[in-house]
């Protein structure tokens, strides 16, 4: 389709100033069969434009529910880290320049040069990866899923909470018992008691000990009128020791969860799952894009990227480049708003 | 279509555009962007306790950001009008989807039940106290009582 052709049929080229070679076609005019561009290029046009829709959509709902929502948690509240998300943004502005730069090289029928700049772009698009992967582990590791099995967010410090926190508790305090009659059986009575796996369990049966009864109490103080502020203050002040929500730049306090790491108590994050859900589902999606296109470039790397070539480096380049632009807006919304 | 096509549009793509002296410009004003944005994390940053003036100024940025990119990375600047066909229409599309969302969603919190609302994250304190003119998004205290 990137040719013209004149309304008799024959082909002509596109810009040589429309004169038809047939003598039928009034001058200055031409027929076009459809839109002036390569089908290759329409396809990616039309796959953009239906990817336009979808990210408007997901960013759109992520809008719509958040500023519907009662409360919406700051990003330090969840972990993020803004200097993280700032420097992936650049990675990927880098990699939309390496991408433009081989098509260039591509056009200018230099081959080598365009794979090395495809290739830097397949490397600068697994460093965004990478650093997404750790910043989801970052949030496994607090406990911030998506899902409830996994998930350990409550959206305010209630009773619910508090039998929660007692009810996790109460799981951890058997298994551990059960752990320690297991090694006390298996171990010889005279030296079991200095074994150092004895002594951990241990320990963590008085953290457990201690932990329970400050609930208990919290929980009774709470229970006495729990509608009042009294309640308010008790429960806060468990879920803030369990993951005391950060007030400042960088400042995180260690709750208790940070102290010890096998506790993995229910946590208040108001706000939290909404924001969870929607931060998993619209950097999810777009990590899938970026692997996508990582995998196009990993194919790329094995042809030759000459002149034949630069319209697929055009192609590829645009979805890269709308890829990018997607990142552009998520920065924004999810890490600075 | 041929190859014999596809190096076509590239010469006329590349008679009709700046060349590498405009990535560079493109790429520095990017990267400028970025870290302007990013100012709205630091400390220098006036509007903290008005984070509207912020949100506003981050979405001029980043859609800045987006037009150059869109204009200039994926040469719709130099394309022909076929570009308004593929993307008006989506953009349009896109526009009714969202606001299709508001009146369920976007206002869901409105007549949630007594039920829901008693799972519901409490209201952030300057929405619940609008006496006070606090419109802090980044105030606390009320909410992560000073513990230990």
């Amino acid at each position: 389709m990137a040719e013209a052709v004149t309304y008799a049929g024959s082909h002509a080229e596109p810009d040589h100033g429309g004169h038809s070679d047939t003598g039928h076609a009034p001058a200055g005019l031409e027929y076009h069969p459809g839109l002036p561009l390569t089908n290759g290029k329409l396809i990616i046009w039309l796959f953009l434009s239906t990817e336009i829709m979808f990210f408007a959509g997901l960013i759109g709902t992520y809008i719509v529910l958040r500023f519907g929502a009662p409360t919406w948690p700051l990003p330090r509240e969840v972990h993020l880290s803004e200097p993280i998300g700032a420097f992936n943004t650049f990675v990927l502005i880098c990699s939309s320049v390496t991408v433009v730069l081989g098509l260039e090289a591509a056009r200018a029928n230099k081959a080598a040069s365009a794979k090395m700049w495809v290739f830097l772009t397949l490397i600068l698009g697994s460093v965004f990866l990478g650093v997404k992967l750790y910043e989801y582990n970052a949030k496994f590791s607090h406990g911030i899923y998506p899902w409830k099995p996994h998930s350990l967010i409550y959206e305010k410090a209630d009773l619910n909470y508090a039998a929660a926190v007692r009810l996790r508790l109460g799981d951890l305090d058997s298994r551990f018992k059960a752990e320690e009659d297991a090694l006390k059986t298996s171990l010889p009575a005279e030296t079991a008691d200095k074994d150092p796996a004895l002594v951990e369990v241990r320990e963590k049966l008085a953290v457990i000990k201690e932990l329970t009864e400050y609930e208990l109490k919290q929980e009774m103080i709470a229970a006495k009128d729990p509608s009042n502020a009294v309640r308010h203050v008790a429960l806060d002040e468990m879920a803030a020791r369990v993951m005391p929500l950060p007030t400042g730049h960088g400042s995180h306090e260690e709750g208790l969860n940070d102290q010890h790491s096998w506790l993995r108590l229910p946590i208040v994050i108001p706000g939290g799952n909404m924001w969870a859900s929607t931060y998993f589902l619209l950097t999810g999606f777009h990590a899938i894009h970026v692997l996508v296109g990582l995998i196009v470039f990993a194919i790329m790397l094995t042809m030759t990227l000459g002149v034949a070539a630069a319209g697929m480096v055009e192609n590829i380049g645009l979805y890269w480049h709308f890829v990018d632009l997607v990142w552009i807006f998520l920065f924004p919304l999810l890490y600075l708003f | 279509m041929s190859q014999h096509a596809d190096g076509h549009a590239a010469e006329h793509s590349t008679d009709s555009h700046g060349g590498l002296a405009q990535y560079f410009y493109v790429f520095l004003a990017l990267c400028v962007l970025t870290t302007a944005s990013f100012f709205t994390y630091s400390d220098y940053w006036p509007f903290h306790d008005q984070p509207k003036i912020g949100w506003a100024f981050m979405m001029a940025v980043s859609s800045t950001k987006a037009m150059l990119v869109i204009l200039f990375f994926m040469h719709v600047k130099y394309e022909a009008s076929w570009k308004y066909v593929l993307t008006i229409p989506a953009g349009f599309m896109s526009i009714f989807l969202i606001l299709a969302l508001v009146p369920d969603i976007g206002m869901r919190g409105r007549w949630a039940s007594e039920e829901r609302q008693q799972f519901m994250a409490d209201p952030r304190v300057e929405h619940k106290a609008p006496v006070r003119h606090s419109e802090s998004g980044r105030d606390h205290s009320t909410e992560a009582p000073a513990g230990h």
